[in-house]
């Protein structure tokens, strides 16, 4: 065998193989990244004083111009390290020499420079351990923001995601049954975990350890989920066994919603993994049978549960009881209407009375709302445009990718972060059934945005075609199927 | 109107409008990138030419254009189902690495040939060389630009 | 290139077009999010902004002085004063008002008129919507609107009198442009005491418990078996749809007045002072005959019945300013066109027994309707707000044509008999107004089990020219002659020399 033949990696191949194909790392320049990375410097400082100048104008007497000092970033020293931070995160992949995507770093990033706005501008005391809400989700967003960074540039392989799915999957079950035997109840939902000094929710996590699994058993298994049938009398429905895991799906979403309240992970994963399971094979006769799934388990969940029947009660008419059972929603509509086209301007809306909010959560459940208040309609499409975005690039990428794994695994990631941005943002617009579920980089908490972090990061080192080749599938369910051709014959 | 609302005012319409420059430097970005995907239409590796048959699964003459991976064998799963008695359900894998194509036998129980000789392990495939499995013979044929 | 060439790869088709898919419908899904955003914040921003629960109301209604109420006659009827810290409160002028204008709490939030008109009386809307649009780029955005009111405070003061302890509602309105000249509801209950802060937790409380409800604007939220009156809805139903002509006579009527009339199987009988003899559209009216109008009601038929009642505003919330309770004329959910379970309930329902429920307000409106002609006015109650910007007059607006004119003049001639004819006077006791052609119909709405039946009236004056059209409901009143109708004739008589004198 020649040693050119050897990083092919047969079965037998020898993992060191590795070292060749990383060769040496050239810094590569990143151009329309640094560009795009400076408006969003740009974008987010005039964001800032514009908040400063409404603050300071709001304490200071009626008079023909701005008092002296309004024109400058609103807690400065926060932007300033956030926005440092992004460039780090830039000349890592610079120096990394990697071919990645150089969109989605800027689209999220914006994201995330909103999200810091919007909390520095909320009162400091609704949450966070790290002196204050703004400070407490700039830790986060660093954190986020370099895991980001670590993921793009380490990732070189996907190997260890391709070949141990079922261990992945696994530890994915673990983490749920952890959550609902050990789980801490807040505000009526079990699951937050906490690990010694740590809390967090784990079905941020979960998310993208399903769509790894997914990704891997789908793409396995793709061509016998599209050929085969079964057939039931006259009609054709696809092959039963392998709609096993659409069963396990469903029960898994079921139990989410009735151990741990969880509506909005629930129609997540299942949506996940539903649109997953068309672009692997595009039959329309799967995404049939699973919303007949759904429209059963939803059903049976509105007849049997109180709390999905109270969610949906409420959804249809929340102005039923607008002081009590609908206040929450009914509070999110009045903010958007209250922003109107242009909105009140960042720092100006959300009126006080006797000293509260007008949303309790808003920082975690209703950021589109208080985002829809102060930059109005015209803040919101934009909002919207850039989770399209980060859509259109995960999707691109997955129509790019080598093979099924890759692809499959792009889409699946781009998809939890866009299905999980229009669940929350559609139960703020009272479009679907409210949901405790966060708006991605957007929303106040650690979990979100470091799973969403891994997400982009992800999404990052899949983009690079140019380093290492997918390996040859492994085939055990495949040995497995030789054994018996061989028994036949 | 006074003086300070109308500044506030500015700084807001400023700080959307910069919203939207972002938006829009992104999209320009975008349709670059989707104009130059349609631009080389779906970079082929290579394709196969099927040039005998006799199971008639692959007919022969077909032109079966390559993924990176291309898996052959007699199983639904692979890329390319070679539907002959002699031929094993997963049988073996073309691979394309750097600028070589290569082929590896996956244990058939008949073995894979290229230009009549045996396969062991990993083998390189040059453009024109054949390959047999089974009773199949398919020639490795550069992408047509 | 590309297609073609794939052929045999197996079915399999690539991963790039389904994906492709997934990407446009979760671009439709983003754009139905743009859409409903653009729905709350541009179309239903407004009402929104303006809802009497939002806490920029909230907000503003704390600090800012609500624009003042008048009557027609321009009366204040509503105003503020500022207490010890310089916040506002509002006072009120006479408590018979607080039906309409209900209240504004800093505790307890708002009721009535100040609930319904929040923002404009807080200034936070104004009636012109482009200027609504720029004000938020005034330095004072708040624009308190003055109101005032097409409602007279007399006659109101004068309905409440004639209600006295007992418990009802008057409604009086100018048939011709819907104007709300009265909308008495007793009892009524002193605002003053929940609008200043120290009294209202008290006050609150205890009007919370009091079994006669005060706070419960009979008028317009209150639904009562209509009895008798309703049988004017039955008339313009069987009248308009050709099923009966004023000359009528059912067969078999004399015999059912003897013996009760059997629809499939279950008899209904007449109340007394009917007599036995067959009768057209006008005497029985005028004995206010149940036979005959359950036999009208069957021949109209269950659709009939229900197309007129929707179109004199039966089924769903009035369009008026105050929340409205929806009058009806059956449960629904039975098989019959409208929802009525069987004919039996069609045929009680026709003289107003059965499940039908009417608000004052309502049967005020069919009253009105009767008299303009057929044709049914909006209810206005208010005339005109007035801001920083000018004085907007809400103009009477022409809400449908409910029957024809024809049908409209023979149901009115069998109202005037009603109170004008020899027998009528017997069932409409004090109606008439000396020296007035007066029309009218009273009700006695039997309730089942023990106690007094509910007392109606309704009633419009004068005749050939109707001026006024009158709505009274004494709860528990006992017969419609006896408490509503001589109610009846005095206010209209009251009505109609307010509008001689203002």
């Amino acid at each position: 065998m020649s040693a050119a033949a050897r990083p092919m990696r047969g079965r037998a191949g020898t993992p060191d193989a590795r070292a060749g194909v990383l060769g040496v790392i050239r810094p590569r320049t990143r151009w329309r990244e640094f560009w795009l990375l400076v408006l969003v410097g740009i974008t987010l400082t005039i964001g800032s004083v514009s908040l400063n100048a409404t603050v300071v104008a709001a304490d200071a007497e009626q008079g023909a111009a701005l008092p002296a000092g309004a024109l400058a970033p609103y807690r400065g020293g926060l932007l300033l390290v956030y926005l440092g931070a992004l460039l780090a995160a830039h000349l890592a992949q610079v120096l990394a020499g990697r071919r990645s995507d150089q969109v989605l770093l800027p689209a999220v990033g914006m994201l995330g420079g909103i999200s810091l706005l919007l909390m520095s501008r909320l009162p400091q005391d609704l949450a966070g351990q790290f002196g204050g809400l703004a400070r407490t989700q700039l830790i986060w967003l660093l954190i986020a923001v370099a895991l980001t960074a670590v993921v793009a540039v380490v990732v070189r392989s996907d190997r260890w995601l391709r070949l141990y799915k079922y261990t992945w999957a696994a530890a994915g079950v673990g983490l749920l049954l952890l959550t609902f035997v050990a789980g801490r109840e807040v505000n009526g939902q079990r699951l937050t975990l906490d690990i010694g000094p740590l809390s967090g929710q784990p079905s941020e996590l979960l998310k993208v350890i399903l769509v790894v699994f997914l990704a891997g058993y789908l793409s396995e298994n793709r061509a016998l989920l599209v050929e085969q049938s079964t057939r039931v009398g006259p009609i054709r429905l696809p092959p039963l066994p392998y709609l096993a895991p659409m069963a396990a799906m469903w029960a898994i979403a079921l139990g989410v919603v009735v151990v741990q309240r969880d509506l909005g992970a629930a129609l997540l994963f299942f949506a996940v993994f539903l649109v997953l399971l068309y672009i692997a094979t595009a039959r329309w006769s799967y995404v049939v049978i699973g919303l007949v799934l759904f429209l059963a388990g939803s059903w049976l969940m509105y007849n049997l549960f109180g709390h999905v029947k109270d969610r949906v009660d409420i959804w249809i008419d929340p102005f039923a009881d607008p002081r009590v059972a609908g206040y929450q929603i009914v509070q999110a509509l009045y903010a958007f209407g209250r922003g109107g086209i242009l909105g009140t301007g960042l720092g100006n809306g959300l009126p006080v009375v006797a000293g509260r909010l007008p949303i309790p959560l808003i920082h975690a459940d209703f950021p589109l709302a208080a985002l829809g208040e102060e930059l109005g309609l015209i803040g919101i499409l934009a909002i919207l445009g850039l989770y399209l975005v980060v859509i259109e690039r995960g999707l691109r990428i997955a129509a790019s990718a080598a093979d099924d794994f890759r692809a499959l695994l792009a889409a699946g990631l781009s998809l939890v972060v866009g299905v999980q941005a229009f669940i929350i943002a559609a139960g703020n617009l009272k479009l679907v059934p409210l949901t405790g579920i966060t708006l991605p980089f957007v929303s106040y908490g650690g979990s979100s945005l470091v799973a969403n972090a891994i997400v982009v990061g992800l999404l990052l080192a899949l983009s690079d075609r140019g380093v290492e080749p997918p390996p040859p599938p492994q085939r055990t369910a495949g040995r497995f199927r030789r054994l018996i051709d061989r028994g036949a014959a | 109107m006074d003086g300070i609302s109308l500044s506030l005012w500015l700084l807001r319409l400023l700080f959307l409008l910069f919203l939207y420059l972002f938006l829009l430097a992104v999209v320009r970005v975008l349709v670059r990138d989707l104009r130059a995907a349609s631009r080389e239409p779906e970079a082929e590796l290579g394709r196969l030419q099927v040039v005998a048959s006799p199971g008639g699964e692959p007919r022969a003459g077909t032109v079966l254009a390559l993924d990176a991976i291309t898996t052959l064998g007699r199983d639904v799963n692979n890329t390319i189902v070679v539907d002959d008695q002699f031929a094993s359900s997963d049988h073996a894998v073309l691979t394309f690495r750097g600028r070589t194509w290569y082929v590896e036998d996956l244990e058939s129980t008949n073995g894979t040939y290229v230009n009549g000789t045996p396969v062991d392990g990993v083998s390189p495939l040059g453009y024109g060389d054949e390959l047999q499995i089974g009773q199949v013979r398919l020639r490795l044929d550069r992408a047509r630009r | 290139m590309g297609r073609s060439v794939r052929i045999g790869r197996g079915q399999r088709r690539p991963i790039g077009e389904s994906v492709t898919r997934v990407g446009v419908a979760l671009s439709l899904a983003f754009g139905a999010l743009a859409a409903s955003a653009g729905y709350w914040q541009v179309v239903e921003s407004a009402p929104l902004t303006a809802s009497a629960d939002n806490p920029a109301v909230v907000a503003a209604a704390r600090s800012v002085v609500r624009g003042p109420i008048e009557d027609r006659s321009g009366v204040w009827l509503a105003s503020s004063r500022r207490d010890g810290t310089g916040d506002p409160y509002r006072v009120y002028r006479d408590p018979v008002m607080s039906p309409v204008i209900g209240y504004a709490s800093r505790q307890y939030g708002t009721a009535g008129l100040e609930r319904a008109l929040d923002a404009e009386l807080v200034g936070l809307r104004r009636p012109d919507p482009v200027s609504d649009m720029l004000k938020k780029f005034e330095a004072e955005p708040a624009d308190p609107q003055a109101l005032q009111l097409t409602i007279s405070l007399e006659l109101q003061r004068a309905a409440v009198r004639a209600l006295g302890d007992r418990r009802g509602a008057v409604v009086i309105l100018q048939p011709r442009t819907g104007d709300v000249l009265a909308l008495a509801s007793n009892p009524v209950y002193d605002a003053n005491g929940l609008a200043k802060p120290e009294t209202a937790e008290d006050v609150f409380r205890r009007l919370r418990e009091d079994p006669a409800e005060p706070l419960l604007p009979r008028a317009t939220q209150g639904r009562y078996v209509p009895g008798s009156v309703f049988k004017i809805v039955t008339a313009l139903a069987a009248l308009d749809s050709g099923a009966v002509r004023p000359d009528t006579v059912f067969p078999g009527q004399r015999e059912a007045e003897r013996d009760g009339l059997v629809v499939s199987g279950f008899r209904i009988r007449e109340h007394g002072g009917v007599p036995v003899q067959d009768l057209e559209l006008a005497p029985a009216t005028e004995v206010s005959s149940n036979i005959y109008y359950a036999m009208a009601g069957l021949a109209a038929g269950a659709e009939a019945l229900v197309a007129v009642a929707e179109r004199l505003g039966f089924n769903a919330p009035l369009p008026f300013v105050l929340p409205t309770a929806p009058s009806q004329v059956t449960n629904g959910g039975g098989p019959l066109p409208g929802g009525f379970k069987d004919d039996v309930e069609l045929a009680n329902a026709a003289y107003g027994q059965a499940e039908t429920l009417a608000t004052p307000l309502q049967m005020a409106l069919v009253a009105a309707t009767v008299a303009n002609d057929g044709v049914l006015m909006e209810p206005r109650l208010v005339a005109s707000m007035t801001g920083r910007d000018g004085t907007r007059t809400n103009q009477p607006r022409e809400w449908r044509r409910v029957v024809s004119e024809e049908t409209a003049a023979a149901v009115k001639a069998a109202m005037r008999e009603a109170v004008e004819g020899e027998l009528g006077r017997r069932f409409t006791t004090g109606a008439d107004i000396p020296g007035v052609e007066t029309a009218g119909k009273s009700g006695t709405a039997e309730l089942g089990g023990r106690g007094e039946p509910h007392s109606w009236f309704i009633g419009f004056a004068p005749v050939d020219d109707p001026q006024v059209a009158i709505a009274v409901l004494v709860e528990r009143g006992g017969r419609g002659a006896e408490a509503a109708a001589p109610i009846g004739g005095r206010m209209m008589e009251a009505a109609l020399a307010e509008l001689a004198g203002g």
